[in-house]
């Protein structure tokens, strides 16, 4: 009998994966539902014997597994796309049953919370530390000095909270990561757990991810003895982006309108309900297990400047081979461009747009910046996420900056004045731009400086990102004449 | 006897109950109503005891050798 | 003093070791914790600001208030940055400046530019700081706002307008920081963020806000206005003087514009307010202009006649006359006076000493009689001092509350929500009440334990509490050892151990569930610095006296009492109850609690006063009725006391003053005793006269006259004319030199005087030559009386039971908008929360009875009945009925008994078997009584 492997990760399934598990059933074959490799053009990918078959519609599963399928892709191990990838954090991905524990333990999971619970609160710390880790949600603060400080914070009560608030336009690997492979993110947060003295972890997850917020809640269900006493509860958001940010997520956590909080207090000193909280990412969390089975060196060896170790690049938008790119930090934006077979309309590339709504467009002149945040910062952008979309040259950035205004608007919590007024002022005022007024111009630019400096939170102080980098470099589409 | 008077004595026996369990609740009780009554009050129970429990009137009869 | 905003350092002060830093250029030190805001300010130096206000935690929100730091990064807010040893800072540098303009241009670009018709106009910040940050211009389009949106105009005393809002989260958050009630929200998000009131359904008055003001004065702007201001105009001058209402004492700024009085504001430097008020003190005051104050003193011979105007001096004349006519004709004794726990120590002294010297007897008792004159006893008894043991701040040291008999955020609403944070900053709660008070669980707070306990058992409540603290081990005897007398421990210790007061012996009696009590007492025991706080549901009971000592002992048993966080603390409900009682006003004691009978202090006394001095005690309040029932005592001076809606079984306050030759009623009002007056001498406001009330914690505290008297004296002075009359020759010129008297006479307040009081504030009594500027707690090295002593309180049940005929218990309570028997209140527009008093009843006892909220129902006792409306709530038990008694056409005192408290009188209010069924119509009693007030109340028409 043929064993048939296809994804049940969301993507997938939205392509017609469950339709075409079913047509392999009623064919006879045994149907293993495992995790997505991360190739979505290829999706829904079906593999047989190593050997991939992609995109497969319904229509196509007899000549599959007839064998006289031209959809097959060769060995999937072998794909381009996937052999160039460094892939730690997504070791899994395509590989395992989301929620088999046989399959997580088979292929070394667990390896790290071992370890980590033969080792002191201070030397798990001093090992993420080591291993260079920056937090992957955008600001990039290393994991470790986060750790230590709420490890050694006052506290009776400690919290782990994950955030998986993964609202950027372009972006899917916490999704992916959740609902492909859990128990990575469970081993993380229990790690983290003994790193800090805390006994509970909390997944905060936004409503738009139903599969991630199922796959997340039976995993924490299957794993629960085996991170005792350590417990994770998983909480869904209720739609906010700004619920993403660190202290309007703990607010929201709390019960409390999801309002940006003041710094300091700083959340590793006083956190979920007052108590000192390590708040990171899926993908900083997720990359824990690694750390710690192979050891911070192992980790460290990828990457370059105070990059180190991997990202999860998720290549997006207007681009032929979209999907998750896990690499080593270093490559270029051309260079992920390039693997991404530039923009799926075939039309020249004009503008990518890095780090999602908040980041900056580079035109394709900065194309040679290097994937590292310091790089990034010195070309007035951020990484943010990892989340890289692709714009051909048929894009307005006129309308581009106008939108990011209108999300900013959106999307505020309301609480600083930058922001909850400047967003909408910001609009209005791109609008008379747009509508011929070029005294505009210098007024967006004065409100950005004052959003950049004045706001609260990031999303008021990066709003200016995409707004200057699309005045900066593509002045012609504010020139109205041109535009007529 | 008049309700007034009726009144002085349920005083008087109510004093004399919450001091029960006072070493000399007959002292105790009579300090409390030359510390804290008229002597009108004290004159009209003098005049007429009736209805004093047992520690109420012998306090009373404290208060009567210590009017004299 | 010309009127100025109350300063504003932007947040609260730190706490912590010193830290120096330098803001442009200038060293400051301040306590780690600091802001670098509040550093700036510390030094003169006011950098911008809008959300920030030095009574609530830093919000960071409004981005004016942004600085450089050497070192770091970006321009962070100095709200939210705490100043740290070596930090440089600049706060004026032209990217700040640039910045600053840049939001405040934001903020203007929303907001209606209407300053010159604006309420706030001259008293905004908005308008200040635009100035400050020197915005000349608004360069953006006119683009979306909020202009023009509906005002809610629903509460009665401010007014909301929504164009006019900067989202600055000032209110929102007063209401939770502060009042702790979290009545106002921010709703929707970003450009759409507002202010809103509970739900979107709700307007001001319909959401949980209970109106007490912090919003209004936390506003920068017009948004939340006094209504006051919005008609009248903004204050141009202001007195800081003391509130009139509850215990709490509340210092208020009164903002005045010539003799208008604007809006009352709380001082943030009062030490009991902290700068928070209620909805009685800070918009309750319209009582002093009400068209049905007196404002002339009015004579007539009986009390079916109408009342006759006359001038002072016939007024004085014609009174001394009739009481010396009186004492002529039935003796000396035959004559007394009330002094008011509502009136100003000064006042209160003079009454003492109008009777004790004037009428030469000692027939003078105060309305505290009826409430906490088992406070003074009990805690006279068991510690020495007849007061509480602490000062209001203590709470913030507190662990464990113990709350009983009293209810906090209706009867002290201000402490109550010092309360209310330091709970919510986890301290834990045990609540002794019969009723489910709103302190069991009210937003973030739940009581640990709720011991809803059946009405009159609190003896035997806390004598199982101290069984459970004695018998597991839990008592602090090494503590008792050292400062308590031990055989007397020992002896306690013994009784309260005896099986018969355990827990589970007692719940027949209490209802209590033992387990739950032993887990409260455990608390208590062990859970840090234990506090008890407690009010009337102690005192007014047969047994009021006992409790209080029991609560003594629990407090010396544990060791909880002598040091900030803990002791014992009688939460009192009148403004000056514990200054009435310190100025001897009971027929017993003379001022400082002295024993009339002690001849050395009546030497003192009579050596100031030249008069000998009576050495008996003289009649109580409930005596002095008794005593005019039977003919021997036929006048009476009562001092702002409705003694007829106040005291109980009213049947029996009535044929007692109907039997009196002369009632002199001295009150702002035609109260309901009046109807039973020959004699009415207008009062004062405590806006109209200077003086000084003393609050629960024992505090001192100035009374500032801010306007001139309607009725033309001070109440001080009218009881001076009565003297003169009388032909005492008192020669008081102001009440400083009552002051001074009472300070020569009385050892407690020796260090007390009118310039110290300005000059520090407000003192809390002792004030002596060892402590000149107060004590704040008390027994710190020993108990006054020397060792404390352990008072064995046997629970006695109430002779009140209940039976077939009146099966029901009804205790009474009071509410937050009403004050006592409303004689301010009800004339304010506070009786849009509260127009009548209801019956509160549990829905089984309510379905029995086929009761329905808002049936009109017979309340029903053996003293009497009256008809009233119905709520049905599980907040009472069953078997229990709740109501208050605000309105006089409910008069829920014909209903209580004259059972009182074994060692004080002090009523019984708080247990009355009573029946309950459903009526169509008002009492005979109520319908007699109308009658009568409408031809009592009529005044001759002038000639």
């Amino acid at each position: 009998m043929t064993l048939v492997r296809i994804p049940d990760d969301a993507l997938a399934v939205a392509c017609g994966a469950d339709r075409v598990a079913r047509r392999f059933e009623e064919l006879g074959a045994t149907v293993e539902r495992v995790s997505s490799w991360g190739m979505h053009w290829l999706e829904p990918l079906v593999e047989i014997d190593g050997i991939g078959f992609g995109p497969v519609g319904v229509a196509d599963v007899e000549g599959v597994l007839a064998g006289g399928s031209d959809l097959s892709v060769g060995r999937i191990e072998d794909h381009p796309f996937i052999a160039s990838q460094t892939r730690l954090t997504f070791a899994r991905a395509g590989k395992t049953r989301p929620l088999s524990l046989q399959d997580y333990a088979a292929t070394g999971g667990w390896k790290g919370l071992e370890r980590a619970r033969a080792m002191t609160a201070e030397a798990i710390t001093a090992e993420v530390t080591a291993s260079g880790l920056r937090g992957r949600g955008g600001a990039g603060f290393p994991a470790g000095i986060k750790w230590e400080t709420v490890r050694t914070a006052n506290g009776v009560r400690k919290y782990i909270v994950c955030n998986a608030d993964e609202g950027d336009s372009g972006t899917f690997a916490d999704r992916m990561l959740m609902e492909g492979d859990p128990f990575v993110l469970i081993e993380g947060m229990a790690i983290a757990g003994l790193a800090v003295g805390a006994a509970k972890g909390f997944v905060y997850i936004r409503s738009e991810y139903p599969h991630a917020v199922r796959k997340m809640e039976a995993a924490v269900r299957l794993a629960a003895p085996l991170v005792a006493p350590f417990e994770i509860e998983v909480r869904v958001g209720a739609g906010a982006y700004v619920c993403g940010e660190e202290t309007s997520l703990l607010n929201s956590l709390e019960g409390k309108r999801g309002e940006v909080r003041a710094k300091p207090p700083l959340p590793a000193h006083e956190g979920l309900f007052g108590c000192p909280t390590v708040i990171n990412n899926v993908l900083t969390l997720a990359a824990i297990p690694y750390i710690l089975a192979e050891g911070a060196q192992a980790y460290a060896d990828y990457g370059m400047g105070r990059s180190r170790g991997t990202m999860p690049v998720q290549l997006a938008g207007n681009i032929r081979f979209g999907g998750l790119y896990e690499t080593a930090f270093g490559a270029t934006l051309g260079e992920l461009i390039g693997i991404g077979g530039g923009s799926a309309s075939g039309r020249p590339v004009k503008a990518v747009q890095v780090g999602g709504p908040l980041g900056a467009y580079f035109p394709p002149s900065l194309f040679d910046t290097p994937f590292d945040y310091e790089a990034f910062t010195a070309r007035d952008g951020l990484i943010g996420h990892g989340g890289v979309v692709v714009f051909d040259d048929s894009v307005d950035m006129a309308a581009q900056a106008r939108f990011a205004f209108e999300f900013c608007a959106a999307e505020s919590c309301g609480k600083c004045t930058p922001c909850r007024i400047g967003a909408v002022r910001g609009r209005e005022t791109i609008e008379r731009v747009i509508a011929g007024d070029p005294d505009g111009l210098a007024l967006v630019a004065d409100l950005c400086e004052t959003m950049k400096f004045g706001s609260l939170c990031a999303l008021g102080a990066f709003t200016p990102y995409p707004v200057m980098s699309a005045i900066t470099h593509f002045p012609a589409d504010f020139v109205v004449e041109e535009r007529v | 006897m008049s309700g007034t008077h009726d009144h002085l004595v349920y005083m008087a026996n109510q004093i004399a109950a919450n001091l029960a369990m006072e070493a000399d609740a007959v002292k105790a009780t009579a300090d409390h109503i030359e510390a804290f009554w008229d002597p009108r009050m004290v004159a009209a129970v003098l005049s007429d005891g009736a209805g004093l429990s047992p520690v109420a009137a012998a306090a009373f009869e404290v208060l009567r050798g210590a009017e004299v | 003093m010309t009127y100025q905003p109350q300063s504003d350092l932007g947040t609260p002060a730190g706490t912590g070791e010193p830290v120096t830093l330098t803001i442009d250029g200038r060293a400051v030190t301040v306590p780690a914790g600091t802001s670098v805001m509040r550093a700036a300010a510390e030094i003169g130096t006011a950098i911008p600001k809008l959300c920030a206000t030095d009574n609530m935690k830093a919000f960071g929100s409004c981005r004016l208030c942004l600085v450089e730091v050497e070192g770091r990064r970006g321009t962070p807010a100095s709200c939210t940055t705490p100043a740290e040893a070596g930090m440089v800072v600049h706060t004026q540098t032209p990217q700040l400046q640039k910045l600053r303009k840049g939001v405040m241009e934001l903020y203007i670009s929303d907001h209606p530019l209407d300053c010159l018709t604006c309420a706030a106009n001259g008293d905004c910040e908005l308008q200040d700081q635009a100035g400050a940050v020197g915005l000349r211009d608004v360069r953006y389009a006119a683009g979306d706002n909020h202009l023009g949106q509906a005002k809610d105009l629903s509460n009665p005393y401010f007014d909301f307008d929504p164009s006019k809002c900067i989202v600055c989260s000032r209110c929102v958050r007063a209401c939770d920081e502060v009042q702790g009630t979290f009545a106002l929200t921010i709703d929707g998000m970003g450009f759409g963020s507002k202010v809103s009131a509970g739900t979107a359904a709700d307007d001001f008055l319909s959401s949980e806000c209970v109106s007490c003001g912090a919003c209004v004065q936390a506003c920068p702007t017009a948004t939340l206005q006094e209504r006051a201001v919005v008609e009248i105009g903004t204050p141009e001058r202001s007195v800081v003087t003391t509130c009139a209402y509850c215990g709490v004492g509340c210092t208020f700024r009164a903002e005045m514009r010539g003799e208008q009085l604007v809006r009352m504001v709380p001082w943030k430097d009062g030490k009991a307010n902290r700068g928070h008020s209620c909805v009685k003190g800070r918009f309750a005051w319209g009582y002093a202009n009400h068209q049905e104050r007196i404002l002339n003193p009015m004579i007539r011979a009986s009390i079916d006649q109408p009342w006759r105007e006359v001038s002072w001096d016939e007024a004085f004349a014609h009174a001394a006359s009739e009481i010396r006519r009186i004492q002529a004709k039935y003796g000396k004794d035959s004559v007394g006076g009330i002094t008011s726990s509502r009136c100003t120590n000064e006042e209160t002294f003079l009454v003492q000493k109008l009777v004790r010297a004037g009428f030469q007897n000692n027939n003078v008792d105060t309305c505290a009689r009826v409430c906490h004159s088992p406070t003074g006893y009990g805690l006279k008894t068991t510690f020495g001092t007849s007061a509480g043991t602490q000062d209001f701040d203590s709470v913030e040291q507190c662990d464990v509350m113990l709350v009983i008999g009293a209810n906090p955020t209706d009867g002290h609403p201000v402490f109550a929500s010092r309360m209310k944070r330091r709970l919510r900053q986890g301290a834990k709660l045990i609540v002794v009440d019969p009723r489910r008070i709103d302190m069991v669980r009210t937003p973030h707070i739940e009581a640990e334990h709720h011991l809803p306990l059946r009405p009159g058992t609190n003896v035997a409540v806390l004598t199982a509490m101290a069984h459970v603290i004695v018998t597991e081990g839990l008592a602090d005897e090494a503590f008792v050892r050292e400062r308590c007398d031990w055989d007397e421990y020992r002896h306690w210790a013994d009784f309260v151990a005896n099986p018969r007061n355990a827990p589970e012996a007692l719940q027949p009696v209490t209802t209590v569930d033992p387990a739950e009590l032993r887990a409260a007492a455990r608390l208590y025991a062990t859970g840090g610095n234990a506090a008890i706080y407690y009010g009337l549901g102690v005192t007014e009971h047969s047994q009021g006296s006992s409790t209080v000592m029991a609560i003594a002992n629990l407090a010396m048993a544990t060791g909880n009492i002598g040091r900030p966080g803990v002791g014992v603390n009688p939460l009192r409900g009148q403004n000056n109850v514990q200054g009435a009682c310190d100025m001897g006003s009971f027929p017993h004691e003379l001022s400082g609690y002295r024993h009339i009978s002690d001849a050395a202090t009546r030497k003192l006394f009579e050596a100031d006063w030249g008069v000998a001095l009576d050495p008996e005690p003289g009649l109580r309040i409930p005596n002095m009725l008794d005593a005019a029932c039977d003919g021997s005592f036929k006048a009476l001076y009562v001092q702002g006391e409705d003694i007829l809606q106040s005291d109980p079984n009213t049947r029996h306050v009535s044929a007692g003053l109907a039997a009196m030759e002369c009632v002199i009623v001295h009150d702002l009002f035609l109260n309901e005793t009046a109807n039973y007056a020959h004699i009415f001498l207008p009062g004062s406001t405590f806006l109209e006269k200077n003086g000084t009330f003393t609050n629960a914690e024992r505090r001192i505290q100035p009374v500032r006259k801010v306007m001139t008297p309607i009725n033309g004296l001070e109440d001080w002075e009218v009881t001076q004319g009565l003297a003169n009359a009388l032909g005492l020759g008192w020669n008081y010129r102001h009440p400083s030199e009552i002051m001074d008297e009472i300070a020569r006479l009385t050892p407690t307040f020796a260090g007390v005087s009118f310039d110290r009081l300005d000059e520090l504030g407000s003192i809390q009594w002792p004030s002596t030559a060892a402590a000149p500027e107060g004590t704040p707690v008390m027994h710190i090295d020993g108990f006054v009386r020397g060792k404390g002593k352990f008072v064995v309180t046997d629970y006695i049940p109430t002779d009140e039971r209940t039976g077939p005929r009146f099966p029901l218990l009804l205790t009474t309570g009071r509410i937050l908008s009403q004050y006592n028997v409303g004689a301010q209140t009800r004339r304010t527009a506070n009786v849009v929360w509260h127009e009548e008093d209801l019956l509160e009843i549990h829905p089984v006892d309510a379905e029995d009875r086929g009761l329905k909220t808002g049936d009109w129902v017979r309340l029903a006792s053996r003293s009497g009945e009256t008809t009233l409306r119905a709520t049905v709530t599980d907040r009472v038990a069953p078997g229990v009925v709740y109501t208050t008694f605000h309105h006089p056409a409910t008069q829920a005192n014909v209903v209580t008994t004259d059972y009182s408290d074994w060692a004080t009188n002090c009523p019984e209010y708080k247990v009355t078997a009573v029946q309950v069924a459903a009526s169509n119509g008002p009492s005979d009693w109520q319908e007699d009584y109308e009658a009568l007030s409408e031809r009592s109340r009529r005044i001759e028409a002038a000639e």
